[in-house]
């Protein structure tokens, strides 16, 4: 309990660190807010267009897609806004040999790093996420009781941590192969998948996406859970199982990645 | 029960790392091939190091020094041997061991680059958990050390190199380490501030009785501020022993320059001569210079026997630097390893 509290005061204070050093550059976080609205504004856009040409999709309304859409933007966001500093570690820390200063803090590594950085660029994708979340509970697309905000809220984290493990067993990459960027990236890309509905598919990417980086449980799987009261331990069960494992998965990996590292010549 | 906080116990470190090709087709090869280049960085190393020792670890650039103290600091794992810091083994329990040591590696920081420097030192207090009287005892005599307080409110990355190494070296101290190690800790500075970092290093170990393990390729570092000395080369250990018994092994060559009031006449020349047959001598512009080891004469003897012969206007007198001895030492290393 005692540690608990530790960590969260030291969360805080990292944090505040952080936000001080983000506020000497206030353009930046704008132009990177705005970046990423645009960014989610031509994803809907496309969405329409695609709607006006085919009326439904594989049984999907454009309200459905929506909802799918925007309930795959929390998890991604809540990842992205907590987590993003794990890219360094892909991309940068392992190769320069900045990765020891953490090695050195008798701190947990994953905190350590996790806690350096607030993407504040996140907040226009849970933004976008509420909003079409908030624009299907209004116009019935989704019904709204107790139990399925419990489920909600439940799966949202769940699919955070689909996410973050997912970020944290490509960037461990790096500790094999120096620099795992262009993994990452990749995997970003696929993570975009999530946004739609995974029947969509051809079956190999549809394998995909329930296997090896297990996209599909983040958003689409659930969501049936909420639009059309799929069966709650095939859909929110499952996506909780898989978080679960993925997480230790990733975890010990990172930590067997950590004993291998090899640090870098001055 | 042994004093020794350090100690290293045949301790041996591989890097595996994938052969590489020239060219395109070599890349493409290298993607294929399973070949590959093991480099020894550190090669079947012991030593033990006691409570308040300073002690110097040097070597040529790629020695191994820097993954000797990244082993025992906890960053590396060694490929086989063991080494316990403090009763611990650094990369097995790397929490605890990180609250026993203080690191300062001279090419980077570990302060809050984007932040005034006094912001990193409340940072590090929560991350070491040290409490508001220690912390405040601790700031107020590494102050007066190393004078931060000039610059206490400036962000990090405007200050000057001396300064942030004096930073540095204050925020591996915080939670009063038992080790200190120092990697490179005087690198690029100038006279005054390299005199500075010494003179607190002293004041620090003195006050704390701190462990500090120095690696430095500035040998006035380790003259000024070590009482041993260990030497390594490609990775193994070749010397080890006090920087007075380093002194008295090697230190007792010496060489003086006469510079001539008047070029030697042939009688002078040939009883020259007849000296250098004993000793060394080598000739130069106006004058010469006679190596000699001290058991063998004394400098007093030998500047009364050239002056017996020849007028002198000049004598200067050199006794072997810490740096020849040095490089001796790897020479030596060298021709026992062909």
């Amino acid at each position: 309990m005692r540690k608990i509290s530790r960590y969260l005061s030291l969360y805080r204070i990292f944090v505040i660190q952080y936000i001080k050093t983000t506020m000497q550059s206030k353009v930046d976080f704008f132009i990177g807010l705005s970046g990423f609205l645009i960014s989610q504004a031509a994803g809907l856009a496309f969405l329409y267009l695609v709607f006006e040409q085919i009326p439904s999709m594989q049984e999907w309304s454009l309200e459905q897609m929506l909802f799918i859409y925007g309930f795959a933007q929390l998890p991604r966001g809540v990842d992205h806004l907590l987590t993003d500093n794990i890219w360094m570690v892909g991309w940068q820390m392992v190769i320069k040999g900045t990765f020891d200063k953490y090695i050195l803090r008798p701190m947990n590594i994953f905190f350590q790093i996790v806690c350096e950085k607030v993407q504040f660029d996140a907040l226009g994708e849970i933004l976008v996420g509420l909003v079409l979340v908030g624009r299907a509970i209004v116009n019935g697309t989704v019904q709204v009781t107790p139990v399925k905000i419990v489920f909600f809220i439940v799966s949202v984290t769940a699919g955070t941590i689909i996410y973050t493990s997912v970020k944290l067993i490509l960037a461990s990459i790096a500790f094999w192969l120096k620099d795992s960027s262009a993994i990452m990236t990749t995997a970003y890309e696929v993570a975009d998948f999530a946004k739609y509905p995974t029947e969509i598919y051809a079956k190999p990417i549809q394998a995909v996406l329930m296997t090896i980086l297990p996209f599909a449980f983040v958003a689409y799987i659930p969501s049936t859970f909420f639009l059309i009261d799929a069966n709650l331990w095939k859909t929110i069960g499952a996506e909780c199982l898989v978080a679960t494992v993925i997480w230790i998965v990733a975890y010990k990996i990172f930590q067997k990645g950590i004993s291998v590292y090899e640090s870098a010549g001055n | 029960m042994s004093e020794n906080l350090i100690e290293l116990n045949n301790v041996r470190k591989e890097f595996v790392t994938a052969k590489h090709y020239p060219g395109f087709k070599g890349a493409v090869k290298g993607l294929f091939s399973k070949e590959t280049i093991t480099k020894t960085a550190v090669d079947d190393i012991s030593f033990a190091i006691q409570k308040g020792e300073m002690v110097g670890y040097i070597g040529s650039n790629g020695a191994g020094k820097s993954t000797t103290i990244k082993m025992m600091s906890g960053i590396l794992t060694p490929t086989s041997g063991t080494c316990v810091v403090n009763g611990l083994e650094p990369y097995k329990e790397r929490k605890k061991n990180a609250k026993n040591i203080g690191v300062v590696f001279g090419q980077r920081t570990q302060l809050w680059w984007d932040l005034p420097l006094g912001e990193t030192y409340t940072v590090l207090k929560e991350i070491y958990e040290v409490n508001k009287a220690d912390f405040e005892e601790r700031m107020t005599f590494l102050n007066d050390v190393l004078n931060l307080e000039e610059f206490m409110h400036s962000t990090v990355r405007t200050l000057s190199l001396g300064q942030r190494m004096r930073a540095d070296l204050a925020a591996a101290l915080l939670h009063n380490p038992k080790v200190l190690y120092l990697d490179e800790p005087t690198i690029g500075l100038d006279v005054v501030v390299k005199d500075k970092i010494r003179q607190a290093i002293r004041e620090i170990n003195q006050k704390y009785n701190t462990t500090v393990i120095l690696t430095t390729h500035d040998l006035n570092d380790i003259e000024e501020l070590c009482q041993r000395i260990i030497i390594i080369d490609a990775g193994k250990k070749i010397y080890d022993s006090t920087l007075n018994q380093l002194m008295q092994d090697y230190g007792d060559n010496c060489s003086i320059v006469f510079e001539w009031k008047q070029t030697p006449d042939a009688r002078q020349a040939d009883m020259l001569e007849k000296l250098s047959g004993q000793f060394a001598f080598h000739k130069q512009e106006n004058g010469i210079q006679v190596r000699f080891h001290k058991k063998e004469c004394t400098v007093a003897e030998m500047i009364a026997k050239i002056m017996g012969i020849v007028e002198v206007k000049d004598v200067q007198i050199k006794e072997t630097e810490l740096t020849d001895i040095v490089k001796r030492i790897y020479q030596g290393s060298e021709g026992k390893a062909i």
